[in-house]
């Protein structure tokens, strides 16, 4: 037991981690023979403890000691020094750590920090072993580790995590059953339940590639794209609104087709950076650069009465520069808008050089125009078919006025009686004069109105022209507008400040663009602007994005990353259990050429993913949380999968890439009452309603309320948050979507059999990928038998039933019958197996 | 150490290490579904964590009633003979130095200050000073204890609103009922630990739209975050079984799910399995709960009358606040009324007039209704908004329908009852014209620090780590109002 808690070093992350054995273990945790190292044991105490008044922050300094910097915690002070090197008897820091006397005790008693025994122990050995410095684990270059030893042909992931659980004395669990198998690798890749014939194909396929098939059938297929983009979409907080009052629809859903395109294309995700944070100033950037740099316009705006706007300006640069840097850097810079960085290194100066970046758009804040400029028009193929008709039309009845009208201007002009042009007035005549095609609507109308009684075919033109105009104008105005970014002209070079407090209207000292001090710099060649920034995050030097990337894509499929902050990775962040894992396939990714479905199909492809998720009497003592991976994960899937899991398994799911957003069912009055009356839900019909959850409209005051424990998508979240409330059990149990899964299920069942043992099979089966045991069948029939007793004295109920969602069911089905099964259905939707991926 | 990871870990202890090596058996597994029995022998609490609260309650439960948009205090409760006798002049530039206001008053030179609308008269022993317009507070005013220097940073709605409920401007922090929820727990299991209900008055030009992020959990786990009962339609989203399915048919889909969980739980060991089907069994139980909650056919006719003539209206303020009171008598730790339609910019002549009808005589019957129940003592009401509204003139002077007053945050009145406060007092003052809080200022982290007081928590100590830091809802400020204090 103590050498789990030795592996693990850091005493913050194994006493969340593995909480239960702290009070048994004695006093020589985290000692061993290896020496001391400084980022993963030494530097989380100090930072924890210390760095509130000796850390980087300036302005909360005390007694001019900094404890993050080695040369000032080393320097000589009237010769003392508060780290003697090799000699901790010496060192005033350990005597102040050590100290009875409350007022000289480090830390303060007030502050409310404590150093544990086993934490004095270890700061006093490592400045007796020299007191070696460091740098944060995760700021120091990315480096390959090597591999430990391992079967040629195997899986490195599997190398460093067998080291590992060797050192521990754990046994890696079996392979999961087969059927768990492809279900857990078909939720993870797309979101989906594989189709029992895909199961059943996977099981009767003898070649030891069989599941390597299955992953790359999985990696290729469009749903793929759906799937990864839903994280994206949270990073990204992106809505179909505004939010705040007024909260206007938006119409950025072209930006969302714009990232499932770029996962199902694979592209590289260097190049998916540089196009989503600068893709407008890329060289003749094309329509879908621009579009791709919607990622940082996501963000709410604020169209409150009264709201300054330069006030809302900056609190949008803000929310573009902290999106980016937990995206991609995994730092929280937050703080430092109004202080320097408490525990990072990332001085309030730093954030106001990242500020300035973004700080060149030409938004100015005022308002809450959904569609506020700089916005880009974004024409399908579609699109730009449909309007090049619109302007033959139109051209073609312009030609037409032209031709018809010499007769009138000849005739007004010599001054003759001919009928129709001899009243003209003057307005009439220069309207006619003119080519038409310059003519706007309202000149036809009123030429149109002039000519009605006396030249009918003209009129006629006329009217026609008028129409083709305005169906062109129609559909101009249909095509979405997605806000993308642009720069000011340089000419119109926006300055920045320090802000003193984050206020906007207390400016202090200027700042120009630049990346934080402590990370390698930009190359100077580079221009100081977005484009630059975002090659400089993807470059690589940058050791931070493909560590923060890769551990996402591993907490996307084992539920928590090898750092389970995933989204802080600054010094109070977990230090990975994993480290070396965690820096080889951040490698492997990077020097890839950052190939995303590589590093997905070497994740999914690892002996450690395919293992099964039971858990041992033992396992569960000693690793509770498995962070050190002897099993496979199982944790409840997130309420948008489930959504998506019950209609492709009852077969109402239409499977149709992309568009503008749908809304399903949603219980009455729940926008209406949040908006005082102002935002009407209008349900859609028919198809729109059994469309992947990727579509649902997300109104960001009130989001959709069929999914649960998703974040508010008003600022970046990049950690999913997993609950267990009864009020996630009435949605899958009394929502119209599960009820109506659940009526489909039984539908299915009951056409494909007669028999009541091979109905609950099937429908278990189509739930879950794999069949009941006889005492779940048998359970399933007694369920059903007793409602199909119940609903046979009443009726009437068991047709409400039936009537719960749009879809028609099959009316040549009893109905008694078909309830309790339905019944029986919505007991299987609602099973813990299905809500969980095991 | 993760509190809530702690708790979840000992549960699972007790659960499995305590129980049984293999997990628990049918016998077991019945009293876990049946945890009022058991737990009401344990201690009548259910969540909350170790220590907390860290000193013995005054209140153990309280209730806000949030006046969403800024109720203009120098109409309504802050008397100044000075602003009624300089109605119609400039204000001073020495009140104005360097203060910012919304971008609807803009620069406020040369506004024109504006009288309080109605008289003012003193009740009760206390001699407090209140307007005509809230004729039902009137007559409590012994039992309120009334905060007339507060003052806040914000100038708009959302970001005020989000400061005064979660100690932030932007979005993102817990609410402070998330906060009691996560420290405090529940005392039903029947019931949430935190309810937030909300209510407008009926055709208002000035109402502000309610965000969840008022009652959200920030990085709180969501399962703190306030449950909104809904004034209309089922008190619960999807509470209501399916059209067609009976109790009892719902009873035989949750058993038969209960049945093959339990058969998953001995095989897997998970105990994320045995917490689904507690969670199962709660769904279950509210669907009675929360019902019969909303039933007021068994409350006294005079109770009812007391709240007014719209205590049966759903949505109303009126219901609301006697919802609130059978809430918290049935355990519900704390209950968020928000009702919008204050935001009164050039509605004054008219729009107060409704607002406070609307909110005056609800709000006195639960104060005395909470007494008559002997409640009060433990149960502490809070009054207020986010800001008060500007001493001078939105608007035409000429030109009464429409006069209207501007955000103000300088200084603004609240008022509390019950829980511990002093009965009868009112504490702090602003200037001569309602415009700055100049005695005994009371910043909106110390009006917080004090209400976690007041419930038994050090609000220094109920902390939670997010990205790397102690987060807590008084940010680094704070300091409780020992003035207030019983």
């Amino acid at each position: 037991m103590t050498k789990i808690l030795k592996s693990l070093g850091r005493l913050p992350s194994f006493v969340l981690g593995l909480g239960l054995l702290v009070s048994l273990v004695g006093p020589r945790v985290g000692f061993g023979a290896e020496k001391v190292d400084f980022s993963r044991q030494i530097l989380p105490i100090l930072s924890e403890n210390c760095f509130n008044c000796h850390g980087p922050d300036a302005d909360h300094r005390k007694a001019k000691l900094r404890l993050d910097d080695e040369s000032d915690a080393k320097k000589d002070r009237d010769g003392d020094a508060v780290i003697v090197p090799g000699n901790s008897v010496k060192s005033l820091f350990v005597s102040r750590i050590e100290t009875t006397d409350a007022d000289d005790l480090m830390p303060p008693p007030d502050s409310r920090k404590k150093l544990s025994p086993q934490q004095i122990a270890l700061l006093k050995r490592w400045i007796d072993e020299g007191a070696t410095w460091g740098e944060h684990w995760s700021f120091t270059p990315l480096k390959r580790p090597p591999v430990p030893a391992m079967k040629p042909g195997s899986n490195p992931i599997d190398a460093f995590v067998a080291h590992k659980l060797a050192v521990e004395k754990l046994k890696p669990s079996p392979p999961a059953d087969p059927t768990t198998l492809i279900r857990r690798v078909t939720l993870d890749l797309t979101g989906l339940p594989p189709k029992p014939s895909e199961v059943s194909a996977f099981l009767s396929d003898r070649s030891t590639q069989a599941y390597e098939k299955v992953v790359d059938r999985l990696l290729a297929s469009p749903a793929y794209g759906e799937r990864m983009a839903w994280d994206w979409m949270e990073a990204a907080r992106y809505a179909d609104s505004n939010g705040y009052q007024g909260d206007g629809d938006r119409t950025m859903w072209p930006w969302r087709d714009w990232v499932v395109k770029a996962f199902n294309e694979n592209m590289s995700y260097d190049k998916f950076t540089v196009a989503q944070l600068a893709g407008d100033l890329l060289p003749s950037a094309t329509q879908e650069e621009k579009l791709a740099t919607g990622f940082l316009r996501n963000h709410p705006i604020n169209g409150e009465g009264g709201r300054i706007a330069d006030e809302n300006r900056v609190d949008y640069v803000m929310d573009m520069t902290e999106t980016t840097a937990t995206v991609w850097l995994g730092l929280t810079v937050g703080c430092a808008r109004c202080h320097d960085h408490k525990f990072d290194p990332i001085s309030q100066r730093d954030y106001y050089s990242l500020f300035s970046f973004f700080n060149q758009t030409p938004v100015d804040g005022g308002g809450g125009n959904p569609q506020s400029p700089p916005a880009l028009a974004v024409e399908s193929q579609a699109d730009q078919r449909r309007l090049a008709e619109l302007d033959t039309a139109t051209k073609n009845a312009t030609d037409e006025i032209d031709r018809q009208k010499q007769v009138f201007l000849s005739s007004g002009e010599s001054g003759s009686s001919t009928n129709a042009g001899a009243s003209l007035s003057s307005a009439t005549h220069d309207l006619l004069k003119k080519p038409a095609a310059g003519l706007v609507e309202t000149n036809l109308a009123l030429l149109a109105k002039e000519f009605e009684t006396t030249a009918p075919d003209f009129t006629k033109a006329l009217r026609e022209a008028e129409r083709a105009l305005k169906a062109r104008a129609d559909y101009a105005k249909s095509i979405p507008k997605v806000m993308v970014m642009e720069d000011l002209d340089s000419a119109k070079t926006r300055k920045t400040f320090l802000l003193q407090r984050g206020l906007y209207n207390k400016p202090g000292e200027e700042v120009s663009a630049a990346t934080p001090a402590k990370l390698p710099p930009m190359n100077p060649s580079a221009p100081r602007n977005r484009l630059g920034l975002a090659r400089w995050i993807v470059s690589n030097e940058n050791p931070l994005p493909a560590r923060v990337t890769v551990n996402r894509a591993w907490q996307m499929f084992f539920g928590a990353g090898l750092v389970k902050t995933s989204e802080d990775f600054g010094t109070k962040g977990e230090f990975p259990v994993h480290p070396e894992l965690l820096d080889w396939l951040a490698c492997e990714f990077r020097d890839s050429g950052w190939n995303t479905k590589r590093m997905i199909r070497l994740i999914v492809t690892s002996k450690t993913y395919q293992q099964s998720s039971k858990v041992t009497k033992d396992q569960r003592e000693r690793d509770p949380e498995n962070r050190l991976l002897a099993r496979g994960a199982r944790f409840r899937m997130p309420s948008w999968m489930l959504r998506d899991q019950a209609l492709a398994a009852c077969g109402l799911l239409v499977n149709e890439l992309g568009g503008p957003p749908v809304k399903s069912y949603q219980p009455p009055g729940v926008w209406e009452e949040t908006t005082f009356g102002n935002k009407r839900y209008e349900q859609d019909h028919g198809d729109s309603l059994y469309r992947r959850s990727l579509y649902i409209f997300w109104r960001r005051i009130i989001g959709p309320t069929e999914f649960f424990d998703t974040p508010s998508r008003m600022t970046c979240s990049v950690k999913p948050t997993r609950n267990n409330t009864p009020l996630h059990a009435l949605i899958t149990l009394n929502d119209t979507t599960y009820v109506e899964a659940a009526r489909h299920l039984a539908e299915r069942a009951m056409l494909e059999s007669s028999q009541p043992e091979k109905r609950a099979e099937s429908a278990f089966q189509w739930v879950t990928g794999r069949k009941p045991n006889r005492s779940e069948t048998k359970a399933l029939l007694a369920q059903t038998d007793l409602a199909k007793a119940q609903f046979s004295s009443t009726v009437e109920d068991a047709k409400a039933l039936l009537a719960v969602g749009e879809s028609k069911r099959n009316e040549s089905l009893d109905a008694v019958e078909h309830a309790a099964w339905t019944a029986t259905c919505l007991a299987i939707l609602n099973l813990d197996e299905t809500l969980t991926k095991e | 150490m993760n509190p809530i990871f702690e708790n979840k870990l000992s549960l699972t202890r007790r659960q499995f290490f305590g129980r049984s090596a293999m997990g628990i058996g049918t016998a077991a597994l019945a009293s876990l579904l049946n945890r009022d029995l058991v737990a009401a022998e344990a201690a009548k609490r259910f969540g909350g964590l170790p220590g907390v609260p860290h000193f013995a309650p005054k209140a153990k439960r309280a209730i806000y009633l949030f006046m969403n948009g800024g109720p203009t205090h120098v109409d309504m409760f802050d008397w100044k003979p000075k602003l009624q006798e300089m109605h119609g002049k400039p204000v001073p530039e020495e009140y104005l130095g360097g203060k910012r206001f919304s971008t609807m008053t803009g620069d406020p030179s040369g506004k024109l200050l504006l009288a309080p609308l109605e008289k003012f008269k003193q009740y009760g022993s206390s001699g407090a000073w209140v307007s005509d317009l809230m004729p039902h507070t009137a007559k409590i005013v012994d039992d309120l204890c009334f905060i007339k220097s507060m003052h806040t940073t914000s100038i708009n709605h959302a970001p005020g609103i989000s400061f005064c409920l979660s100690g932030a401007e932007i979005p993102g922090r817990p609410s402070l009922g998330a906060w009691l929820n996560y420290g405090l727990g529940c005392e039903t299991e029947n019931l949430p630990a935190f309810v937030v209900m909300t209510s407008v008055s009926k055709g208002t030009t000035c109402g502000q739209i309610f965000y969840d992020f008022y009652w959200g959990s920030g990085f709180l786990p969501s399962e703190y975050q306030g449950v909104t009962f809904r004034g209309s339609g089922e008190p619960v989203l999807y509470l209501s079984n399916p059209a067609g399915m009976s109790a009892k048919v719902k009873r035989g889909v949750l058993d038969t799910i209960a049945k093959i969980n339990e058969q998953k739980l001995r095989d897997f060991g998970d105990p994320e399995i045995a917490a689904r089907i507690s969670q199962y069994e709660m769904a279950f139980r509210m669907q009675t709960s929360v019902p019969e909650l909303a039933d007021f056919s068994k409350e006294p006719k005079e109770v009812l009358e007391s709240y007014g003539p719209y205590v049966n209206e759903p949505g109303s303020f009126a219901r609301n606040c006697l919802m609130a009171r059978r809430l918290i008598e049935r355990g519900s730790r704390f209950v968020q009324l928000m009702h919008a339609g204050w935001d009164q910019h050039k509605s004054l002549t008219t729009e107060l007039y409704k607002q406070c009808e609307d909110t005056d005589q609800p709000s006195a019957a639960l104060v005395k209704d909470l007494k008559r129940l002997g409640l009060l003592d433990e149960t502490l009401v809070i009054w207020g908004g986010e800001f008060g509204r500007t001493p001078f003139i939105q608007g035409n002077f000429n030109d009464r329908p429409v006069w209207g007053r501007d955000h103000h945050p300088y200084g603004f009145t609240t008022w509390l009852a019950g829980g511990g406060t002093k009965p009868g007092v009112t504490y702090g003052e602003t200037d001569e014209l309602g415009f700055n809080a100049v005695k005994d200022p009371v910043h909106i982290h110390d009006f917080q620090a004090t209400i976690l007081h007041l419930l038994g928590i050090d609000h220094k100590r109920l902390t939670y780590k997010f990205q790397g830091r102690d987060f807590r809802l008084t940010d680094v400020e704070g300091n409780v109002v020992k003035g207030v204090l019983a």
